[in-house]
């Protein structure tokens, strides 16, 4: 039993290198307008895997670049947005893929991370390519129970693998990220 | 206890004393002072133009200043834009002068919204964003934030605006409404 723990662990690091993310989009809400605080700069500013953010008037965004080579943590980012007080009302993916094949209700492993791409049609994601996540607190609630309606797995009430995604060899609890294209 | 040790604890308790003194210096210091106050006289601003020409805050001294720092790419600050420009149109001839600083990191966006917005009241920018020098001087945490000056450079109201704005450069400058 241990070894095919190992074994599934090694697999889990071998296939991580299928992309790198880039650079995100995240939109924030809360009261104020999010752009014009200082507190969401600062508390994005604290986590190591970013080189710069800049606001995007244009979609009253922020505008994120990871440091090359920098593990992202998707979490992470959504929790410094609620520490400075906001929410994430969108945050989508920028990153270089490479042969990444993704299939509409199923579990991919990119980068360590396991994604379960949710109301996309079967493909190869290839070169540079956008990914939103749709878990709970990264859209607003309307959206987010749309998406919930895509699969009957119910990693997507919680972000976290259950006896439905054991299959994938997903370890239990494994945090899950529910994305569309 | 003979004299040597006496004198070793004394010099022991003195170096308490001052390690005591520095940290409590220490604490003081690094315990930011808070934003600028009414009644409080405003630190002078020494930034450049939308031409590269170098424009004071204190060369405004003796007019009724409302410092305003704000962004382009901040929706509230520009949607204010156009009363400030009503108000500064209205007073100017009595003594009323906007001294903008700008927290862009891209100046071409900066001078793209002056123009926009119609800004022709003196318009600097401090290129850094919220980490730059005078923004973290003037504890600037959002914008827009502004502060309105008598004539003598002290601050009379922090963030005024609309009706409450008008009425106090009007007081300031003894003028009616």
């Amino acid at each position: 039993m241990k070894k095919i723990f190992v074994i599934l662990i090694l697999l889990g690091t071998v296939v991580t290198t299928n992309a790198q993310f880039k650079s995100a989009m995240l939109q924030a809400s809360g009261l104020t307008c999010a752009m014009c605080t200082k507190a969401i700069n600062k508390s994005l500013e604290k986590l190591s895997f970013i080189q710069s953010i800049n606001p995007d008037i244009k979609n009253s965004a922020f505008n994120i670049q990871f440091k090359q080579g920098a593990s992202v943590n998707i979490d992470q980012l959504k929790k410094a947005v609620q520490d400075a007080g906001f929410s994430v009302a969108r945050l989508k993916l920028t990153g270089n893929f490479i042969n990444v094949a993704v299939k509409n209700d199923e579990h991919v492993q990119i980068n360590g991370n396991t994604f379960h791409f949710l109301n996309v049609s079967n493909q190869t994601l290839d070169g540079k390519r956008e990914i939103t996540i749709v878990d709970k607190n990264f859209v607003n609630t309307k959206e987010f129970n749309k998406f919930s309606e895509a699969t009957q797995m119910t990693c997507v009430k919680t972000g976290h693998a259950a006896a439905c995604c054991s299959k994938d060899g997903i370890k239990d609890n494994a945090r899950v990220y529910h994305v569309t294209i | 206890m003979n004299t040597f040790a006496a004198k070793y604890l004394i010099k022991i308790r003195f170096s308490f004393l001052v390690t005591g003194l520095v940290s409590c210096f220490l604490l003081f210091s690094i315990s930011a002072p808070a934003q600028l106050a009414p009644g409080q006289k405003a630190p002078d601003i020494v930034l450049p133009d939308e031409n590269g020409r170098i424009k004071k805050l204190s060369d405004l001294n003796g007019k009724v200043v409302l410092v305003d720092f704000w962004a382009s790419w901040c929706g509230p600050c520009r949607r204010a834009n156009p009363s400030l420009v009503l108000l500064y149109n209205k007073y100017k001839k009595s003594g009323f002068e906007i001294y903008s600083v700008s927290i862009d990191d891209e100046k071409k966006a900066w001078k793209n919204a002056i123009e926009q917005d119609k800004l022709s009241w003196s318009n600097v920018i401090e290129t850094g964003g919220w980490e730059g020098r005078v923004a973290t001087n003037w504890k600037v945490d959002i914008v827009p934030t502004s502060y309105l000056l008598d004539r003598s450079g002290k601050v009379i109201v922090v963030d005024p605006f609309g009706k409450q704005l008008e009425r106090a450069v009007a007081k300031q400058l003894n003028v009616k409404e």
